[in-house]
């Protein structure tokens, strides 16, 4: 059965062209211009995965409440924010409100399908019981690349798709100093310096949650970051 | 022709500063004393004719009261014929004090109107001069001779063969008999007149009148003799006269001339004398500093009451500033000073002109400079009221008033002075604080207008009430204004980023489609040159929200503690490597420089640097990167060699969307690269700088970071 994915985006033009990427891909696609709709639609059935826009049509900050309703129908239900926008600010209420992922326009179509794989990945993968070669171990931190799932000292750190792909591609090679454009490429991604700045900020709080005294991510000013174990 | 419309469009006095132009206006004060001058003039004059007035008022009604009464002024003995003028009339000046007998004619003045002067043979002549003072008559007698022989008839006087000279008088007595006495110059000094008395059987006899004092002498100048003499009035009736009776030589006839009839040594000459009742009668009119006259309608004085002394001091003010004052005070209309003599010429000129019927005043030249008399003169009438027989004069001093006058002047003009130099003085202040506040306003208003970003809109003098208050708060909403509009202008790049990402997604998300779609190579090659274009576009919108994301960023930043020499020192390495082309020259000090900020900033704020460093050097050049810690403060530079800064760049080069790069560069810019440094130093309490290398070999710019 082909897997379901919702655009909510109330540009036309962009939600087709998704659409058209997605169905290429083989996934069936629906596409709602607003959350009225979106909201219609999924009462009667869930998608499988749902990428949704901040603003829609009337609604400035439309796609924050789909989120939080979506949310509320279902825990597991992988969600995306594509948006235009790009503060830090949405990027931080998005990943609040419990989207697996935000991401900018700025995002190739290549590159987003290859979340939305990753993504289905990931559901398929919590579904079977854990693969012991897929875990990698780096001291306290046990790192899990077909759940996309990270624990430090046991207990369960929730990061977003970018978050963890940046996570893995430093704890990789621990010690190693991954520039800024190794870990775009790694989180497929274009980001500017202050996004990944905020991105690495982001990491390191989720990871103090748990870890008050947490100091694994190094900035190598001029250079980019390391894990030191 | 350019400068003269200038003048006329911008008026006469717009060249001057704002403090000439309020003290100019200051100095008009000085218009003042001048002003107080002229209302003193007109107060002056008003006041003296005022004066003149009262005169004149108080003088005619001594006049009225004396009026027809003629035996108040004039002795009951010579009340008749007072009308018709008589050469060999003797009207004697009344005298405040009795004159000296002693043969000197010092005393009496020779050019008094009532002098009567009789010429003699030969050069001879007789000066006759009278006075009186209480019950006495005096008489002068100065008598022109070549020779004055002694008398030696001492012992037979009658004999007419005797020679010497001899004086004759001879006056009515009250009984209305003749007596006639001679003086013979028996030597000099006091000497006694002796009378011819007719004996039984016509003897005639000489004998003494002791009555009558006289002294004879000769007169100082030698050119004759002065016979001084007292004779109480009341042996005297109505006339009076003497005789000269010059007898040099034996056999010669006599030379006898004066106001006797030679033939019979009848006294046909008057006496006109005052009354004794009239000073009585005049002193109840007596004033301070009010001087009395009465003159016979021929202008012979008949008595004089002297101004008794008036109160108070009353000499004029002394000193520069009053001479001064005075100098501009005293016009014309106040005769100079003048001599006693001129001064009573005047007096009897003005009784002169009164005696012909009609009151009038004067102002005459007092003894001083600048004094001044006030007299007012009235004819005394007869009791028919047709014949004048007398002038009364009065005569004030106008010290007092003109003393007044100046005190009061004086104390105007002082104060005048006073205020004009306060005037002054104030507006000097109120010109230097105005100057002072508009150019505060000024200045502020221009380094208001330098920053941007945080506009501070407070100018100073919001607070003032007054229209450079007003101005203030008009500059302060208009840089306000201003504000807002740079504020739009700064934020116009993020907003028209974020609209135009919308149009750029569907534009690339339908090439990446196509692109799926379609197998024609030729296609192909489209798609991916429109793929590009559309990447380079999306390039030029990060830029354009990069300061947007770096304000946002400074917004959520944190601070933390770290060592900003080992950051530069890691940096710096880095830039090696990223820029091969360029060398580089590291300067930090080698022990750690703590600093309290945001490490991620402060490398973006290197990276900024070292870009616009590596844009305007060669390759091959080398950027020199300098730290030094500085108290509570770090300085961090970055020196290129280079193009030097264009002038106008030194204040604007850390403001939004400004740059001064070649056209040529394909990289997209918008000038943020160094706002973005302003602003990541201003986070950190500090500021950025650029200046050209001393020999202008390239620019290097300076961020101070707080610690």
């Amino acid at each position: 059965m082909k897997k379901t994915i919702a655009i909510v985006e109330d540009e036309r033009a962009i939600r087709d062209n998704y659409a058209a990427a997605f169905s290429r891909e083989g996934y069936a696609v629906r596409g709602y211009p607003n959350r009225r709709e979106a909201m219609a639609a999924f009462a009667a059935r869930l998608p499988d995965l749902a990428v949704i826009d901040i603003s829609l049509e009337d609604e400035p900050e439309g796609g924050f409440e789909l989120c939080r309703d979506l949310r509320g129908l279902s825990a597991e239900l992988p969600i995306i924010f594509l948006t235009a926008r790009d503060s830090e600010l949405d990027a931080v209420s998005g990943l609040r409100l419990g989207a697996d992922d935000f991401l900018t326009k700025d995002l190739s179509l290549a590159h987003l399908i290859a979340r939305v794989n990753a993504l289905f990945r990931r559901v398929d993968a919590l579904r079977r019981p854990p693969e012991e070669k897929q875990v990698i171990r780096r001291g306290a931190l046990t790192l899990d690349s077909e759940r996309m799932s990270v624990e430090w000292n046991g207990q369960v750190v929730l990061l977003s798709l970018t978050e963890f792909w940046i996570v893995y591609a430093l704890t990789k090679h621990p010690g190693h100093v991954k520039n800024r454009q190794q870990l775009m490429d790694a989180a497929n991604v274009v980001l500017d310096d202050n996004t990944i700045t905020s991105h690495i900020k982001r990491i390191r709080r989720k990871f103090q949650v748990v870890d008050e005294k947490f100091d694994a991510v190094h900035t190598v000013y001029g250079m980019g970051y390391r894990w030191v174990e | 022709m350019g400068r003269v419309s200038d003048l006329i469009r911008i008026g006469p006095i717009s060249g001057f500063r704002l403090r000439t132009k309020l003290l100019l206006l200051a100095l008009t004060t000085l218009a003042l004393p001048w002003a107080g001058c002229q209302y003193a003039r007109e107060m002056e004059t008003v006041l003296r004719e005022s004066e003149q007035q009262s005169l004149l008022a108080v003088t005619t009604t001594i006049a009225g009261s004396l009026k027809g009464k003629q035996e108040l002024l004039f002795r009951d003995e010579s009340l008749p014929a007072v009308s018709s003028q008589n050469a060999r009339d003797i009207t004697p000046v009344v005298l405040s004090g009795a004159p000296l007998i002693d043969g000197r004619a010092d005393e009496w003045d020779t050019d008094s109107r009532n002098l009567v002067r009789v010429t003699g043979p030969g050069g001879d002549s007789l000066r006759l001069l009278a006075a009186t003072h209480e019950r006495w008559l005096y008489l002068a007698l100065l008598v022109r001779d070549d020779k004055l022989v002694f008398d030696a008839s001492m012992m037979r006087p009658l004999d007419s063969e005797t020679i010497g000279d001899r004086i004759w008088l001879a006056f009515d007595d009250k009984r209305g008999g003749q007596q006639q006495l001679f003086f013979s110059s028996t030597g000099l000094g006091p000497l006694v007149a002796r009378r011819i008395e007719t004996r039984e059987y016509g003897r005639e006899e000489a004998v003494e009148e002791s009555r009558i004092e006289a002294v004879w002498q000769r007169s100082r100048d030698g050119s004759g003799y002065v016979l001084e003499m007292g004779i109480p009035l009341s042996l005297l009736g109505q006339h009076i006269g003497v005789l000269v009776d010059d007898r040099d030589r034996r056999g010669t006839a006599r030379t006898s001339y004066g106001t006797l009839d030679a033939s019979d040594l009848r006294a046909v000459g008057r006496l006109i004398a005052a009354s004794p009742y009239l000073s009585d009668h005049l002193r109840q009119f007596a004033q301070p500093g009010v001087e009395l006259t009465v003159a016979s309608s021929t202008g012979a004085i008949l008595t004089r009451l002297d101004a008794p002394a008036l109160p108070g001091d009353y000499t004029r003010m002394r000193g520069f500033l009053p001479r001064m004052y005075r100098l501009f005070l005293d016009g014309d209309a106040i005769p100079r000073g003048v001599s006693q003599v001129e001064r009573q010429r005047a007096a009897e000129a003005l009784t002169a002109r009164v005696a012909k019927g009609k009151p009038e005043t004067a102002l005459f030249a007092g003894r001083y400079e600048n004094s001044v008399i006030v007299a007012a003169a009235a004819p005394i009438y007869s009791a028919d009221g047709k014949q004048v027989f007398g002038v009364i004069q009065l005569a004030q001093t106008a010290d007092r008033w003109l003393t007044l006058r100046d005190r009061a002047l004086t104390r105007l003009l002082n104060l005048t002075l006073f205020v004009t130099l306060f005037a002054v003085v104030a507006a000097f202040w109120f010109a230097g604080r105005m100057t002072l506040r508009i150019s505060r306003l000024g200045a502020a208003s221009e380094t208001a207008l330098g920053r941007e970003g945080n506009l501070s809109r407070v100018l100073p003098e919001s607070e003032a009430r007054d229209e450079l208050g007003d101005l203030s708060r008009s500059f302060s909403s208009l840089l306000g204004r201003l504000d807002e509009y740079t504020g739009y202008l700064r934020t116009l790049a993020g907003k028209l980023a974020h609209e135009i990402r919308t149009p750029l997604t569907i534009i690339r998300s339908s090439l990446e489609n196509l692109e799926s779609e379609t197998t024609s190579d030729n296609a192909k090659v489209y798609i991916s040159r429109a793929r590009e274009g559309s990447e380079r576009l999306g390039a030029i919108l990060t830029a354009m929200g990069a300061a947007t994301r770096v304000e946002e960023a400074i917004a959520h930043s944190e601070r933390q503690s770290f060592d900003l020499a080992a950051l530069v020192r890691t940096a710096v390495g880095a830039y090696g490597s990223a820029f091969p082309e360029r060398r580089f020259h590291l300067e930090v000090p080698d022990v750690p420089v703590e600093m309290y900020g945001a490490p991620d900033l402060i490398v973006q704020l290197l990276d900024k640097l070292i870009d616009n460093a590596v844009d305007f050097s060669a390759d091959g050049a080398t950027i020199s990167v300098v730290l030094r810690a500085q108290g509570s403060t770090a300085a961090l530079s970055v020196a290129n060699p280079g193009p030097p800064l264009p002038p106008e760049a030194a204040t604007r080069l850390f403001e939004s969307l400004w740059q001064s790069r070649s056209e040529s560069d394909k990289r997209p810019h918008f000038g943020l690269g160094l706002y973005i440094v302003r602003l990541i130093a201003e986070f950190h309490g500090g500021t950025a700088e650029a200046a050209n290398l001393p020999d202008n070999s390239g620019a290097v710019f300076t961020v101070h970071l707080g610690r």
